[in-house]
């Protein structure tokens, strides 16, 4: 197993008849990932790649059985079609929404609280169990099946560091994108729990980037209950201060947030730091 | 987005915020008659969108006519933190007695709204926090009922306030939680708030950042991002809907996502300085990038290139389209490398060595960077 998606993870496609949504459907597919039904209101009963629409996801969680959702809706829209999923019980979602308001993202997040949802996002490329499934837009070609787990909050930069893993031959159990929101709803803390207790997951890379204080929360939970070796690279040792580098969360805000102090803090909780994404390959080689 | 303070100012006061009366001018004349309008002493303030104004000269007190026009000409025609300054506000001189901080912002890791409250008002809340840690009093704030009154009274509490003073700081934090929740903010601090020598509670300087992903909720606010950026490039970059972020070296960096367009920085930078961080985002179209290429062409003293694309949500055959269209219009001998993977991997890197672009062969970003540093070998 992976962690929260496999080849049978039945999956809906909210957004589907969106232009995005559309073409990335047909490229999940391709990957075979098991989407089940699509969901854009007032679009019930028609077919996007003969995957059946639905105007609720209410409708498509009793028709079709859902386990998984990808959100692929305009920004305004994500809090209330994430909202829908969380209400109908879909156990893993996915907001690739980029641009999401910060405020909408405090308030969903407020409504996941005492709840068992894996909600991953916003800005986010998705999940994808390399071999078996993706939700998300990344491109299938760069991963490969294997036993390493990798989270990072930069979509492009998880691609990067798994084109690499995989070109030494190392493959990815699951890769998980949290997306480079100020907010996000899952963080690197919850994932690496769930990588530590993943029998098919040796080793995790941590892809961090300046900004925020996710890279610090998650090596106070190396230190004290990771079971498992992890590489971390921080993105932007060279971003200027008060600079949003093109993630709305990537910003050094006078001490605070530097790629410094998260290569220390990582540091000293025990994990091996890359200082460029190509050295994360030895790194990890150097603990198998 | 940050907001000016004399913008900010007035989104205070329509919120029942008290500021200091005060009037905006763009000469040192102009300075002079608001000041003798308003009534002296005055203080004249920069207005820029920097932080450290007081450290850099931007804030200062004048008592006569004659003062305010030599303060102002000297702060109108300096720069602050490398940035111009186009106008400054005049403002009532407050006597005051007693300083406070207050502010609202976003606790990225919890995800909730986090009020703040600081009896040491007029320096930097991180500055407390680390020496007087016991003198910053913090709240996070369950979104979904927002924060009550009582709540806001305990704060005031625990930072050792009674009475009217008591009342009056939680009314204001109130009014504060509320003005951030309102206008979608980031953050917005009062620093200082004080109390005047008469018992009035003004604000004297206005922090307000409003998140750029709802501007289009808050037509109200009638500011545009581009009113809001300094630098001419990186104007143009939010124009064309992509992040470009000004940088001293020699190397332009065009990539289509942000942590990418970071780690390619870095790795440049074991070599190189870059010119520039360009981050296209995912709605990647041959114009974009011929546009794309435009603007980072215009930075003086580039030497070289280097551009890295994945094809996820991006088309990235569209992407080398656009290129290979800007540099057969413009032909250049500056080296340019490319590394490109994803979907339609194969199409791209035929497409971009039709424009005399050198395709980085490796999966490594490091591998271009090797490359880019042959090539400007020889062209010494």
């Amino acid at each position: 197993m992976s962690i929260l998606l496999n080849r049978d993870t039945r999956v809906l496609v909210q957004g589907i008849t969106g232009r995005a949504g559309r073409a990335q459907t047909r490229w999940m597919l391709d990957y075979g990932t098991n989407i089940v039904a699509g969901v854009t209101p007032g679009r019930g009963g028609e077919e996007v790649e003969g995957i059946p629409v639905y105007d609720t996801v209410a409708r498509a969680v009793s028709e079709r059985g859902v386990e998984a959702a990808v959100i692929f809706v305009p920004p305004p829209a994500v809090k209330d079609a994430a909202l829908q999923a969380i209400e109908s019980g879909v156990r893993v979602i996915a907001v690739v929404t980029e641009h999401m308001p910060v405020h909408d993202a405090m308030l969903l997040k407020a409504h996941t609280v005492g709840r068992k949802v894996w909600l991953v996002g916003p800005t986010s490329p998705g999940i994808i169990t390399p071999g078996q499934a993706k939700i998300g837009i990344m491109p299938g070609n760069v991963f490969t099946p294997g036993r390493i787990g990798v989270i990072s909050r930069s979509g492009t930069l998880s691609y990067e560091i798994s084109v690499n893993l995989t070109a030494a031959g190392l493959g990815q159990s699951t890769v998980v994108g949290i997306g480079g929101d100020p907010v996000v709803f899952t963080g690197m803390v919850e994932l690496l729990e769930l990588f530590s207790n993943d029998p098919d997951t040796d080793a995790v890379v941590v892809v961090g980037e300046v900004g925020g204080v996710q890279e610090e929360q998650a090596a106070g939970f190396i230190a004290q209950r990771m079971t498992k070796p992890v590489v971390a690279y921080i993105a932007g040792q060279n971003a200027p201060q008060g600079k949003r580098m093109g993630h709305a969360g990537a910003i050094v805000r006078g001490d605070a947030g530097s790629a410094e102090s998260k290569m220390t803090a990582l540091r000293e909780a025990g994990a091996e730091i890359a200082r460029y994404p190509l050295e994360v390959v030895s790194l990890v080689t150097k603990h198998l | 987005m940050w907001l000016y303070e004399y913008e900010g100012s007035a989104l205070f006061r329509d919120e029942g915020i008290l500021v200091p009366d005060y009037a905006l001018a763009t000469s040192a004349e102009e300075a002079r008659r608001k000041a003798e309008e308003l009534g002296l002493p005055v203080v004249i303030k920069a207005q820029v969108l920097t932080g450290g104004r007081w450290l850099a000269g931007g804030v200062q007190f004048a008592r006569s006519a004659d003062e305010v026009e030599e303060v102002s000409r000297r702060i109108l025609n300096s720069s602050i933190r490398g940035l111009p300054v186009p106008r400054v506000m005049v403002a009532q001189k407050v006597e005051v007695e007693r300083e406070f901080y207050l502010g609202v912002t976003v606790d990225g890791y919890s995800g909730m709204p986090v009020v703040i409250l600081s009896t040491e008002g007029g320096v930097s809340i991180e500055v407390t926090a680390r020496d007087h840690p016991e003198r910053v009093i913090s709240r996070q704030v369950d979104i979904i009922t927002g924060l009550q009154p009582s709540e806001a009274e305990q704060m005031a509490q625990q930072a050792g306030l009674e009475g009217e003073e008591l009342r009056q700081v939680a009314r204001l934090l109130h009014t504060l939680y509320r003005f951030f929740r309102k206008y979608d903010a980031l953050i917005v601090e009062i620093n200082p708030l004080v109390r005047s020598r008469q018992g009035t509670y003004f604000a004297l300087d206005a922090k307000v950042e409003i998140d750029d992903s709802s501007l289009y909720r808050h037509p109200e606010l009638k500011v545009t991002m581009e009113e809001h950026i300094s630098h001419p490039l990186e104007r143009k970059g939010h124009q064309l809907g992509v992040t470009y972020v000004d940088l001293d070296g020699e190397i332009g960096i065009i990539a289509s996502g942000a942590g990418l367009g970071m780690a390619t920085m870095d790795a440049v930078s074991r070599c190189f300085r870059p010119a520039n961080f360009l981050e296209t985002g995912g709605a990647i179209s041959a114009d974009l990038l011929y546009q794309v290429m435009e603007l980072v062409m215009q930075k003086q003293g580039l030497k070289a290139i280097f551009i890295n694309l994945y094809g996820g949500i991006n088309p990235i055959e569209e992407a080398a389209r656009g290129i290979v269209r800007y540099l057969k219009e413009h032909p250049t001998t500056m080296p340019i490398v490319a590394k490109a993977l994803g979907n339609r991997q194969e199409e791209t890197w035929k497409i971009l060595e039709s424009g005399g672009i050198r395709v980085v062969s490796g999966v490594a970003t490091e591998s271009g960077v090797e490359l880019l540093a042959r090539l400007l070998e020889k062209d010494r």
